[in-house]
C-alpha cells in the first residue's frame, strides 16, 4: 500500500453543463416526490447548445411540467446568455409511462420487519461508502477543497464580487500525502468562465486570475489547516481566457461526474449515476447507506479510514455480500467491523428508505432536497443541514462494542 | 356592344397598317394573321380600357410618349403605359368614347413610329417648361410622402375616412378592388388545339396519300377516326377545365375600414383609393396603403417578397430614392398578412394597380402548370412516340423489302404509328385528376389545386393544429382558483368543494370574472328574446359565457368601464392588458394570459377582500396550481388587475387567480388518428399550449403509437442549429407553446428531412406555412378566409375524418392512372410487336390501316379510361404512402408490360398463324388475328386492374369497365356482322374453329399474365 503520494480530485460549479444535467434531473424527482411520493421515476437530460433533451419514465399519479422545471434550474443557475438562456433554449422532452406496479404504495414506515424483507431491489448494483478522518466532515481532503473552491466560484459571482464570471466553472486541488496523512498542497486549478472580454466588464486573464486567487483561493484556504504554500502551483484558465462556457461551449449529460458526487476517485466508487433516479433504486440509495456506515464507523473511531462496499442482486432484499476495508487503519479486525455493521445497520431497500425518510423529504425541505445534493457531492455535506446519512448517530452502538 | 364595334373597327384600322414583319413563334403550327396594332383587351369597367399596343413591349421611349400624349387630352385622368407588358391602361371620364380613344391611341402610335425623333424632342420641350402638374398619379413614391400631404390629397381623413359619395366617385374612377382572373381556354379553342397534334398530322398525310391513290372512303375513314377522337377528347378536357377553373373561386376577405367616422366591415372588392384600412392581427390587406398609424404592427410579406418572417411596419415617412419593395416600411401591400399588433392606413392602389396586379399582369395569362406527374407522362409519350416512329420506319422499310406496295406500306406504318402512340396519356392524367376532384368533391372535400391530389397520394407526415383541428374549438370554463380554493364551473354552477357558491359572496371570484369580461375583445349582442350572441375567439367567448352564466350583466360592466387602450398579445408578451375608466381620476388596469407571465408582474394578492403581499411560498404554490390544472389538459389562463391613479402608474398588479378551460377532443378523432398511423402517416400536433397539456392531449390521442411521446416545446427555434431542428423535427410528436410564426420553420424542417407534409390551419399567421406544406389544409367553417383561399384542400364540413378519404383518393387516383398507362402502353406495344413480328418473318399484314385505326378507337380509349375510374383497393389504407422520387412506371413496370405485350403478341400471332396455316396469307387470316389482337387486349384490360393476381384480392366492382368492355366487345362482334363495316375493315366472316382459336388467343394471354403477376416480389400496388 501506498504511504507517500499525490492525489487530486476535481470539482465543478452548478453550472457546468453535466452537473446542469444532473441538477435538472434530480429537480424533477423532488417536484414528482414532493406531489406523490411514491412516484417511481428515471431521468435523464443532456444539454447542448440552445437544445434540452429530457427523457423520463415514469410511474406517479402526478403530472408535472418537466420544461418549466427545466427552465427554472437554467434560470436560477444563471444561464441568460443569448446562446443559451432559460427563455430561449428549446426543450425536447420524451416521456414514457410505466405500467403501475405492484409495491408503489406501500409507505416504508408503516411496514414491519418482516414486510420490509419481502421488498426485493429491483436493480444490480455494488456501491461503496468512504469516510476518513482527514477532514471534519469525514471526507477526503482533495475532494473537500475542491468543492470549496467551486462554491466560492459560485458565490462570488451571485453576490456580484466578479460580476462578469458565468456560471460554468471547474476546480482542481492536488493534495499530496506523507504516511497516507496529508501533509502539503501541490497544485490548485481553476477553470473560470467570463463574459465577452470588454475593457470595462470583463477583464482580460491576468486581471481575472489576480481576482480570482485574491476572491476565492484566499478565503477558502483561510479556514484550512493545510494552506497553500509557496511551491504550490496555482492554475487559473491555464489555456487562456474561457469565454461564456456553458452548454453552448461543451455538451453535457446526466450521471457523467459520479466521482464529483462521491469521493473524488479516492474510493471506489459505483458506476451508476446518482441523480435522476427516485428512492427505490437501489444503486442510489445504497450509496448513501454504504456511506453512512462508513462514517459511522470511522467516527465511532474504530478506524482512521473506511469503504464499505454492498453488492445486491435483483430479487434480494438483503445485500449479498458486504465488505469492509479500513486500509490497516482499523483498531479491531475487518471481519468484525463488517459483523457489526450487518447487525446494526439496515440495508434493506425499504429498510433504507424508512430510516432516512427519503420519500418525504422533498416535501418538508424548502427549495428541493435532491436537488441541492445534485451539486457539490451527495456525500460529506455539511452545509444543508439535515442529510440522514451523514447524522452520527449510530457511534454509541459501534463504540459500545470495542 | 360598344366594346365589340371599336374592338371591329380597330380590326379594320389594323388591317391597314402594314404588319410589321414579326411573326410569333408558337409551340403549334399557327397559322393565325400578324398581331394587331392596337388591340382591346379589357373595357368591362365604366370609365376604364386597357389596349394592348404591338411594339410598346420592351420600347424605351413609346410608353413615355404615350403617357405624355394622352394625359393632356381633356377627358382623360390617367394613363398608364407598361414596357414590360405592352399594355396600357387608360382611365376617363364620360365625355370621350371608347373609339375617341382608340383612334387618338393609333394616331400616336403612328406619329411614333414615323418620327420618333421628333416625338422625343417634343416631349422634352414640354416637360423643361412645364409649370402644370402632370396627371400622371406618382404611383412609386407614396413611401416617401408625409401621411398629411398624402391624406390631403386623396381627399380622406383619419377619424373619418372617406365620406360614401366619395366611395362612390372612387369606384367609379379607378374600378372595383380586383384582380384579372384568367379566363379558361374556350371549347372551341380546345377541340381545335386537338387537331394541332403530330400524330393527327401524319394522319392528316396518311388520309391525303388515301385521296391520292383513290382510296377516298379510306381517307373519309380516317378523318372521321381524327374527329372522334377530337370529340372524345374536347368532352374530356373541356369537362377538366371546368373543374379546374371552378377551383379558382377565390373566397373574397373582407376588410375593415373607416367610413363616414364609422368602422365597418365591407367586402375587399369594394375598398377605393382614399379608404382607411383598420389593421389587426389577422387582417389581411385587401390593396396597397400607406400607413398612417402603426403599433408594433408586424406583417407576413410572404406573398409578394418571399420572406417568410413578418416585417415590422412603422407609419414614419422614409427617404432615399431607391427603395426596394421589400423596404417599405410604411406601405401594406395587398396579399400580405398582419400577424402582429395593429395599425391604420390610407389606401392608394386598387385592382390592378396594386403590387401584387402589376406582378400578375407582368406574369400575363396564368397558364394551369402541369402537375409533376403529367410532367412525367408527357414525357413518357414523347419517348414513346420516338419509339413507334422508329419501328413504324422500320416497318415500313421491311414491307417494302417484302414487296408490297409503297403507298400500301406507308399508310399502314402511318396508321401504325397512330395505333401505337398513346397519345392520350396526358389526358388520361389530367382527366382523372379532374374527376377525382369532383368524387372528393361529394365527399366535401374540396380540392383546390390538382398537384395537391398527388401529394395526397404520397403524405408521410400530418401536422395538426390542436385547437379548433383536434379539438373543437369550444372552450368552455371549467375550473377556478382563487385564494388558493379551487371551484368548479358546471352548467353555469360556481361549486366549492361540492357546495354551491355564489359569485356575489365571494370578492375575489367575482374580480376575477370582471376582469375576464372587461379584458376581452369579444362582441356581445343582447337580442331581443333575452339571449345573448357572443362573437370573438373560443378562449374569449368561453370567459363570456361564464360570466353570463354566473348571472352577471355583460353589457352593463362593459359601459360601466369604458376601454380606454388595449394592448395585444405579441410574441414577447404572452398576455393581454387593457386600461378602463372608472371615474375622472382613476383607471382600471385588466391583465389576462400566461399564468407564469402575469405573476411576475403581480406584487400582492387579493385575499379576503384585502391586499397581502406574494412570498415566495404563495407563487409557488400558484405555480403548483398552474401545474395541476394544466396536467388535466386545461388551457389555464392568469388574471390581475391595478389601479392607474391620476396618471401615476403602480408598475405591479394585483394576483387574482387562474381560470382553466376545457377545450374537447373531437369525437372519432382517436379513432382517425389509428387510421392515419396504419396507412404509415405520421401524426404530429402543434399547439400554443404548455408541455403538460400538450402531453394529456398527446396521451389521450396515442400520438406517438405506444412509443414515448416526444414533445418539443420553444418559442425560439431559431436558434436550433438547422442540421438539429431537422433531426429534432422527424422525431418529435408534438410542439409546444410553438407560435404560429413557427408553423412554416416546422413544415420547412420536416421537407429538408425528406417528408411530404401536410398541414392544417385556421389562422391568417398559418397561411405561410399553409401554401409551404405540399398540401395545406383549412377547414371550411371554423377558420379565416385567408387560410382557405391559400390552402390546397378545405375539409368543407369541418370533419377531419374526411382527410382520410381524401388520402385514400389521392393514392386511389394515382393508383388508377398508373393501371390506365401500363394498360395502353402493353396494348400499343403488342401492337407494335405484332406488326414487327410479322413484317420481319415475312408474313403479311396481320393488321391493315382501317383495323389498326380501329383498334385505336376501341381497345385504347374507353377500357383505359374505364381503368383510370377504377374503386379504391381495399388494402390502399394499410400501406405506406408511397415514395415521391418514385417515377410514375419503374424500370421494372417496364419489364413486366414488356413481357405482357409479349405475351399478347405472341398469342395473336399464333392465332394468325393459324389462320395463315388454314387459310394461307388472306385476309381471313388477317380479319382472325385482328379479332384476336382486340379480344386478347379486352380481356388484358381485366389483368390490368391489379398488380396483384385477381384471384387473390377481393376487387369491388368496376361498373365502367364491364360496360367499357361490354361495349367493346360487342362493337367488335357487329363489325362481324354488319357488311358494310366488314367491308371496311376488311374483316371476312369467321366461322366456329376460328372463333374457338380466338377465344383461346385471348384466354391464355390473361391466364398466363396472372400466373406470372404471383412470381413477382410484392410491390406496393
Amino acid at each position: 500500500m501506498k504511504r507517500d503520494f499525490m492525489f487530486t480530485s476535481e470539482s465543478v460549479t452548478e453550472g457546468h453543463p453535466d452537473k446542469l444535467c444532473d441538477r435538472i434531473s434530480d429537480a424533477i424527482v423532488d417536484h414528482f416526490l414532493r406531489h406523490d411520493p411514491f412516484t417511481r421515476v428515471v431521468t435523464e437530460c443532456a444539454v447542448a447548445t440552445a437544445i434540452v433533451f429530457i427523457a423520463a419514465r415514469f410511474e406517479s399519479d402526478a403530472l408535472i411540467d418537466f420544461t418549466k422545471i427545466a427552465r427554472q434550474v437554467i434560470k436560477q443557475v444563471g444561464y441568460e446568455q443569448p446562446s443559451f438562456s432559460a427563455k430561449t433554449c428549446s426543450i425536447v422532452t420524451s416521456l414514457k409511462e410505466l405500467p403501475q406496479g405492484e409495491y408503489r404504495h406501500f409507505d416504508e414506515q408503516k411496514l414491519s420487519d418482516t414486510e420490509i424483507e419481502k421488498i426485493a431491489v429491483k436493480n444490480q448494483a455494488t456501491v461503496f461508502g468512504f469516510a476518513c478522518n482527514q477532514t471534519p466532515a469525514f471526507m477526503p481532503l482533495p475532494i473537500w477543497l475542491a468543492h470549496q473552491l467551486a462554491r466560492r466560484l459560485t458565490e462570488v459571482r451571485v453576490q456580484n464580487i466578479l460580476p462578469y464570471l458565468t456560471p460554468d466553472g471547474k476546480t482542481q486541488v492536488g493534495v499530496e500525502y506523507c504516511d497516507r496523512q496529508p501533509c502539503r498542497i501541490h497544485s490548485i486549478t481553476i477553470i473560470a468562465s467570463q463574459y465577452p472580454l470588454d475593457p470595462v466588464a470583463s477583464p482580460d486573464l491576468k486581471q481575472l486570475q489576480e481576482d480570482i486567487r485574491a476572491t476565492v483561493i484566499d478565503p477558502v484556504f483561510e479556514t484550512e489547516i493545510i494552506k497553500p504554500d509557496l511551491d504550490t502551483r496555482i492554475f487559473i484558465n491555464p489555456d487562456g481566457p474561457f469565454i461564456i462556457g456553458g452548454p453552448a461551449a461543451h455538451s453535457g449529460v446526466t450521471g457523467r461526474k459520479n466521482a464529483i458526487d462521491t469521493y473524488g476517485e479516492y474510493s471506489r466508487h459505483s458506476g451508476a449515476a446518482l441523480s435522476g433516479k427516485d428512492p427505490t433504486r437501489i444503486d442510489r440509495v445504497g450509496a448513501y447507506a454504504a456511506r453512512y456506515a462508513a462514517k459511522n464507523v470511522v467516527a465511532a473511531d474504530l478506524a482512521e479510514e473506511c469503504e464499505v462496499q454492498l453488492s445486491y442482486s435483483i430479487g434480494l432484499a438483503r445485500p449479498v455480500s458486504i465488505q469492509v476495508e479500513t486500509f490497516g487503519t482499523g483498531k479491531i479486525a475487518d471481519e468484525e467491523i463488517k459483523v457489526l455493521l450487518e447487525k446494526h445497520f439496515d440495508f434493506r431497500l425499504a429498510g433504507i428508505i424508512k430510516q432516512f425518510n427519503l420519500r418525504f423529504l422533498p416535501a418538508l425541505i424548502k427549495g428541493g432536497f435532491y436537488k441541492q445534493l445534485a451539486t457539490y457531492g451527495h456525500v460529506g455535506r455539511t452545509d444543508l443541514g439535515l442529510v440522514p446519512w451523514e447524522e452520527t448517530d449510530k457511534i454509541t452502538l459501534l463504540k459500545a462494542i470495542k | 356592344m360598344e366594346g365589340l364595334q371599336v374592338a371591329q373597327w380597330l380590326t379594320e384600322m389594323n388591317n391597314r397598317q402594314l404588319p410589321s414583319g414579326e411573326s410569333r413563334k408558337s409551340h403549334r403550327l399557327s397559322l393565325k394573321q400578324p398581331k394587331p396594332l392596337v388591340q382591346m383587351l379589357h373595357n368591362r369597367v365604366q370609365g376604364r380600357v386597357r389596349y394592348k399596343i404591338r411594339g410598346l413591349k420592351r420600347s424605351e421611349n413609346l410608353p413615355q410618349y404615350l403617357e405624355f400624349r394622352l394625359s393632356s387630352q381633356p377627358g382623360i385622368n390617367y394613363v398608364r403605359a407598361s414596357s414590360w407588358t405592352g399594355n396600357i391602361l387608360i382611365l376617363f371620364t364620360k365625355e370621350l368614347s371608347l373609339k375617341a380613344i382608340a383612334s387618338l391611341i393609333l394616331t400616336i402610335v403612328n406619329e411614333y413610329r414615323q418620327q420618333p425623333k421628333q416625338a422625343l424632342e417634343l416631349m422634352q420641350n414640354w416637360s423643361k417648361t412645364a409649370s402644370k402638374p402632370s396627371n400622371l398619379m406618382p404611383l412609386e413614391s407614396w413611401h416617401l410622402q408625409e401621411t398629411a400631404a398624402i391624406l390631403t390629397e386623396l381627399e380622406t381623413s383619419r377619424e373619418s375616412g372617406l365620406s360614401l359619395e366619395r366611395v362612390q366617385d372612387n369606384l367609379q374612377k379607378y374600378g372595383a378592388n380586383v384582380l384579372a382572373e384568367s379566363k379558361p381556354r374556350s371549347g372551341l379553342s380546345i377541340f381545335i388545339d386537338y387537331f394541332k397534334s403530330v400524330p393527327v398530322a401524319l394522319l392528316t398525310l396518311a388520309a391525303g396519300l388515301s385521296l391520292v391513290t383513290g382510296g377516298i372512303i379510306d381517307a373519309v375513314v380516317i378523318m372521321g377516326v381524327v374527329t372522334i377522337n377530337a370529340i372524345l377528347g374536347y368532352a374530356t378536357e373541356s369537362q377538366s377545365e371546368r373543374i379546374i377553373h371552378s377551383l379558382k373561386s377565390l373566397v373574397n376577405p373582407s376588410a375593415w375600414t373607416i367610413r363616414a367616422s364609422q368602422v365597418t366591415k365591407i367586402n375587399s372588392q369594394e375598398i377605393v383609393i382614399g379608404d382607411i384600412l383598420v389593421l389587426k392581427p389577422g387582417s389581411y390587406v385587401a390593396a396597397d396603403a400607406r400607413l398612417i398609424e402603426a403599433e408594433r404592427l408586424s406583417v407576413d410579406e410572404s406573398a409578394l417578397t418571399g420572406e417568410s418572417v413578418p416585417v415590422l411596419k412603422t407609419a414614419q415617412t422614409l427617404t432615399g430614392q431607391d427603395v426596394p419593395l421589400a423596404e417599405r416600411a410604411n406601405m401594406v401591400y395587398r396579399g400580405t398578412l398582419v400577424t402582429g399588433g395593429q395599425g391604420l392606413a390610407v389606401v392608394v392602389a386598387t385592382g390592378q394597380l396594386t403590387e401584387m396586379g402589376r406582378i400578375q399582369t407582368l406574369v400575363g395569362e396564368t397558364t394551369v402548370p402541369q402537375t409533376p406527374m403529367e410532367r412525367q407522362l408527357d414525357r413518357a409519350g414523347s419517348q414513346l412516340v420516338l419509339l413507334s416512329s422508329g419501328v413504324c420506319g422500320l416497318v415500313f422499310a421491311l414491307g417494302l423489302m417484302r414487296g408490297y406496295g409503297v403507298v400500301q406500306m406507308l399508310k399502314t406504318s402511318i396508321s401504325l404509328a397512330v395505333a401505337a402512340v398513346p397519345e392520350g396519356l396526358p389526358t388520361v392524367a389530367t382527366t382523372t385528376l379532374a374527376l377525382g376532384i369532383g368524387k372528393m368533391r361529394r365527399h366535401n372535400v374540396l380540392i383546390r389545386r390538382l398537384d395537391a391530389i398527388e401529394a395526397l397520394g404520397s403524405v408521410q407526415t400530418i401536422c395538426l393544429d390542436k385547437t379548433g383541428t383536434l379539438t373543437a374549438n369550444q372552450m368552455s370554463v371549467v375550473e377556478l382558483c382563487t385564494d388558493y380554493q379551487r371551484i368548479e364551473v358546471t352548467d353555469g354552477q360556481f361549486l366549492r368543494e361540492g357546495e354551491p357558491l355564489n359569485p356575489y359572496g365571494c370578492d375575489e371570484l367575482l374580480k376575477l370574472i370582471h376582469v375576464s369580461i372587461l379584458c376581452n375583445e369579444s362582441k356581445v349582442n343582447n337580442h331581443h328574446d333575452g339571449r345573448y350572441v357572443v362573437n370573438g375567439s373560443a378562449t374569449e367567448n368561453a370567459l363570456i359565457q361564464m360570466a353570463i352564466a354566473a348571472g352577471i350583466d355583460v353589457l352593463e360592466l362593459k359601459r360601466k368601464y369604458p376601454r380606454l387602450e388595449i394592448d395585444h398579445r405579441s410574441e414577447e408578451r404572452n398576455f393581454m392588458r387593457t386600461v378602463h375608466i372608472v371615474h375622472e381620476s382613476q383607471k382600471l388596469v385588466a391583465v389576462k394570459g400566461n399564468p407564469t407571465e402575469v405573476l411576475e408582474l403581480c406584487c400582492c394578492q387579493l385575499k379576503c377582500g384585502r391586499q397581502i403581499p406574494l412570498t415566495e411560498a404563495d407563487r409557488q404554490a400558484i405555480e403548483m396550481e398552474n401545474e395541476r390544472m394544466a396536467g388535466k389538459a386545461l388551457r389555464v389562463l392568469g388574471a390581475a388587475y391595478g389601479h392607474i391613479d391620476d396618471g401615476e402608474c403602480s408598475e405591479s398588479l394585483i394576483w387574482l387567480g387562474l381560470v382553466g378551460m376545457a377545450d374537447p377532443v373531437r369525437h372519432g378523432v382517436k379513432d382517425l388518428m389509428g387510421s392515419f398511423h396504419q396507412a404509415g402517416i405520421k401524426t404530429v400536433m402543434i399547439t400554443g399550449d404548455q408541455s403538460p397539456t400538450a402531453y394529456a392531449i398527446g396521451k389521450e390521442l396515442n400520438l406517438s403509437q405506444g412509443k414515448p411521446l416526444e414533445i418539443l416545446d420553444s418559442n425560439h427555434l431559431a436558434h436550433l442549429d438547422p442540421e438539429v431542428m431537422k433531426g429534432l423535427c422527424d422525431r418529435v410528436q408534438v410542439f409546444a407553446r410553438i407560435s404560429p410564426v413557427h408553423k412554416l420553420q416546422i413544415v420547412q424542417a420536416l421537407q429538408q428531412a425528406g417528408k411530404i407534409v401536410a398541414m392544417t390551419g385556421d389562422g391568417i399567421n398559418d397561411a405561410p406555412a399553409l401554401k409551404a406544406a405540399e398540401v395545406g389544409i383549412a377547414m371550411g367553417h371554423t377558420g379565416t378566409d385567408a387560410a382557405r383561399e391559400v390552402a390546397d384542400v378545405v375539409l368543407e364540413d369541418d370533419r377531419l375524418e374526411t382527410m382520410i378519404i381524401a388520402v385514400s383518393q389521392g393514392r386511389t387516383i394515382y393508383n388508377n392512372i398508373r393501371k390506365s398507362v401500363h394498360f395502353l402502353l402493353s396494348t400499343n406495344l403488342s401492337e407494335i410487336m405484332v406488326m414487327l413480328l410479322a413484317n420481319g418473318v415475312g408474313l403479311g399484314q396481320p393488321l391493315n390501316a382501317m383495323q389498326l385505326l380501329w383498334l385505336n378507337m376501341v381497345t385504347d380509349i374507353f377500357p383505359g379510361l374505364a381503368l383510370a375510374l377504377e374503386p379504391p383497393e381495399p388494402e390502399v389504407l394499410q400501406v405506406p404512402p408511397r415514395s415521391p422520387e418514385d417515377p410514375i412506371l419503374n424500370s421494372q413496370d417496364f419489364q413486366r408490360i414488356i413481357s405482357e405485350s409479349s405475351v399478347l403478341s405472341v398469342s395473336s400471332m399464333a392465332a394468325y398463324g393459324y389462320g395463315i396455316a388454314r387459310y394461307g396469307i388472306s385476309p381471313h387470316a388477317s380479319s382472325i388475328a385482328f379479332m384476336s389482337l382486340v379480344t386478347s387486349q379486352l380481356l388484358h384490360a381485366l389483368s390490368c386492374r391489379s398488380t396483384k393476381p385477381l384471384s387473390t384480392i377481393h376487387l369491388p366492382a368496376n361498373h365502367y369497365l364491364t360496360v367499357a368492355l361490354g361495349g367493346s366487345l360487342t362493337l367488335q362482334l357487329i363489325c362481324l356482322v354488319i357488311p358494310g363495316l366488314r367491308n371496311l375493315l376488311q374483316v371476312t366472316p369467321l366461322n366456329l374453329l376460328d372463333g374457338v382459336v380466338i377465344g383461346n388467343s385471348a384466354l391464355l394471354p390473361l391466364l398466363f399474365n396472372e400466373a406470372t403477376k404471383s412470381n413477382r416480389l410484392g410491390e406496393e400496388p
